[in-house]
């Protein structure tokens, strides 16, 4: 898990990771770092999944480049996972670059449980 | 308790009390159902005060009217910092302003004053609140939104162009005391190049070491004992020498939004502005020199009365600390005046318009509570910065509290509710133990860098979000009554993504053709006097005078300084 960029709004992030590790899995939240470092992270620490955090406008930017360089490192199949304040207009956009699921506000924590749990065993997203 | 025994002053006569205390037994047996007495003891609000089913003169029966309500523009201050408050002057309409580049801020301050905005508030992109410029790579994807970005002395002139400085009152949002050692100074270079002396400005920084260190903060960002110094420079100088500027907002509305309750939120302002006066007095000014200057930023919740209980209470701790721990004499060191914005995080996605509502009564426990300047947020915050559509209704709602409901026109009428008596008391009681729990760990910048404070925030945002996932604690259409379809709303999302590029442009310009020499030794003298202990303002105002950037500023600060994570992330 990690804040994207520059974004300071902590409190979302580490709630998530806090109820995921609650929920059984092993979360390692790395703060503010940008895609190459998050890249470098996830090749580090064997991840499945990452998760991006960004209340800031930067999620066009920098989102869709950890799924490209997570790809030019062999990772496809880590899917990435994005969380914050992001205009419902620039969901489908980031879909389309590869942003395997973006969780705005109000989505309650079994959803972005049953997500990545989704994500993890294969089978398809969940919908809706 | 002082004066428990001068029954004389209180209220109500100890025979009235008795019959009440009577009745309310008699009541409470015969009127009550089995089923509505064992909900007794089960109601609190959301700081955890325990609320009853009904209050009486009972429950505020110690209370002295003249020493611990009184009137209004009279200590304890609890009714109000004004004797006329809002009959005199209305609390300001001081919305929030600032996306993409400094000229389209200049289009959106207008588009406010000329709707009735009676003060401005200004916002930065992250980049510039982080204290970076638009081209460092440290920058990307952030430059332009969420506010605006400002680089050097020459953005905050375009920001202000063809408006009077000398005329409006400007809030310069500079969360960290870092930037605000800069960023009022390009405000108060440009105010000088054009005529207007620093005497006559009136506006305030935010300048809070909390934001920095706990709220705002990212990992890596300046120590606490060096943020906490540099907020202390920054009060030392402007008191000086801009006499109508408020050189700090204690920021309880970012900790609360943070996650924190309401008595921790005003807790910990408090506890900042104590230890700020310990430092300042030991630099040799007199209480009185700054304690006038000292503003406060409240966030008000959901919950109408203790919201409304918070402001008053503050006002009471506020006094009680002037008076008997540092002996001000001047009545405006013992006004706690504050500025409220309405609560972010309330706010949902999910069927916005809904958030109009909740601002509004929002809004309305601030003028209740007696506030002195107002940001309503916009319906469409939970999506992105608000709109010039949603930034008008945010207005608007203000304008309908001061002119339709009437509420303005009587100075603190909740006064004497038997309710909000009584929590007031409560709340005075709860701030001033957790200023004590502060003092007791050692003070408030020792509370930050071993992490404490961190954990609170932490702790508290676990706990509220269980009860949302429980269903214990309902937000409306999100886990209440929830809304059919998730389909958002009509909102359009306010853009300037040409804002990078015309800031890179502008900088180069800028490196081009300011004087070099005169930037690098400016730089130079800035880093040397990094590590001599002198307040660091002057030299921060002659760089940016100079035209160096706010990037470069704090490139200097960062490096002189080194960095800091805080302990939460292990």
């Amino acid at each position: 898990m990690a804040k994207l960029g520059l974004d300071i709004h902590w409190r979302g992030v580490l709630l998530v990771s806090q109820f995921l590790k609650d929920a059984g899995m092993e979360v390692i939240y790395i703060g503010n770092k940008f895609p190459e470092q998050i890249v470098e992270a996830a090749i580090e620490e064997d991840a499945d999944v990452v998760g991006v955090s960004t209340l800031s406008g930067n999620h066009l930017t920098l989102g869709p480049k950890v799924v490209e360089l997570l790809k030019a490192q062999g990772m496809e199949t880590v899917k990435v996972f994005m969380g914050g304040v992001i205009p419902p207009n620039h969901i489908p956009i980031l879909k389309g670059k590869g942003i395997h699921e973006v969780f705005g506000p109000d989505t309650p924590m079994q959803t972005i449980i049953d997500g990545i749990k989704t994500a993890i065993l294969g089978t398809d997203p969940p919908t809706g | 308790m002082p004066g428990k025994t001068d029954k004389e002053a209180c209220l109500f006569s100890e025979a009235n009390v008795r019959k009440i205390e009577t009745d309310y037994e008699d009541w409470h047996k015969n009127r009550l159902r089995e089923e509505d007495r064992q909900l007794d003891g089960k109601y609190f609000t959301p700081s955890g005060i325990p609320v009853k089913l009904i209050y009486s003169p009972a429950d505020i029966k110690d209370i002295r009217y003249s020493e611990d309500v009184g009137f209004s523009g009279q200590p304890p201050f609890v009714r109000g910092v004004y004797p006329n408050m809002y009959r005199g002057r209305l609390f300001t309409v001081r919305q929030l302003a600032g996306l993409g580049a400094p000229e389209d801020c200049n289009q959106r301050v207008k588009y406010l004053l000329k709707h009735g905005a009676t003060g401005i508030n200004i916002l930065f992109d992250l980049p510039t609140i982080r204290g970076y410029d638009s081209d460092d790579p440290e920058a990307e994807g952030n430059v332009g939104y969420c506010g605006a970005a400002v680089d050097s002395i020459d953005d905050m002139d375009t920001f202000f162009a063809d408006i009077d400085l000398g005329s409006i009152s400007t809030s310069i949002v500079t969360h960290l005391p870092s930037t605000s050692l800069v960023i009022p100074g390009m405000y108060f270079g440009v105010a000088e190049k054009r005529g207007t002396p620093l005497q006559k400005l009136a506006g305030t920084c935010q300048n809070d070491f909390i934001m920095e260190t706990c709220v705002g903060s990212a990992p890596e960002i300046l120590p606490p004992p060096v943020s906490f110094k540099m907020q202390c420079d920054v009060i030392e100088w402007i008191v000086k020498h801009a006499p109508r500027w408020n050189p700090v907002s204690y920021n309880g509305y970012n900790l609360r939004e943070a996650g924190t309750d309401a008595v921790t939120e005003v807790g910990v302002a408090i506890a900042n502005a104590i230890a700020t006066a310990e430092e300042l007095i030991n630099r040799g000014l007199k209480i009185d020199d700054f304690a006038p200057r000292m503003s406060f930023f409240w966030d008000l919740h959901n919950d109408f009365f203790e919201e409304i209980a918070k402001c008053r209470a503050s006002r009471k701790v506020w006094y009680k600390l002037m008076t008997e721990r540092f002996g001000a004499r001047n009545e405006n060191s013992m006004r706690m005046r504050f500025h409220v914005q309405t609560a972010g995080v309330t706010l949902t996605a999910t069927e916005p318009l809904n958030n109009i509502v909740r601002s509004g009564i929002q809004g309305l426990a601030a003028v209740l509570g007696g506030c002195q300047s107002l940001h309503i947020d916009s319906y469409d915050e939970a999506y992105s910065a608000p709109t010039e559509e949603a930034a008008l209704v945010s207005i608007r709602t203000q304008q309908i509290i001061q002119q339709e409901t009437g509420v303005v026109n009587t100075v603190d009428p909740l006064a004497g509710s038997y309710y909000v008596e009584s929590l007031t008391e409560e709340m005075t009681h709860r701030i001033f133990q957790f200023i004590q729990k502060i003092e007791d760990m050692g003070g408030l910048v020792t509370a930050v860098e071993n992490g404490w404070l961190h954990r609170e925030i932490s702790k508290y945002n676990h706990t509220h979000q269980k009860q949302i996932e429980t269903g214990e604690r309902k937000v409306v259409g999100v886990n209440y009554m929830k809304a059919e379809s998730e389909a958002a709303c009509p909102i359009e999302v306010f853009e300037y993504p040409e804002t990078y590029s015309r800031q890179k442009a502008r900088l180069e310009k800028l490196r081009k053709t300011r004087n070099k020499e005169k930037v690098k030794s400016c730089l130079e003298e800035l880093r040397a006097k990094c590590h001599s202990g002198d307040n660091l303002f002057p030299y921060c105002l002659e760089a940016v005078k100079n035209h160096a950037t706010l990037g470069e500023i704090e490139e200097a600060f960062r490096e002189e300084f080194g960095l800091w994570s805080f302990p939460l992330m292990g």
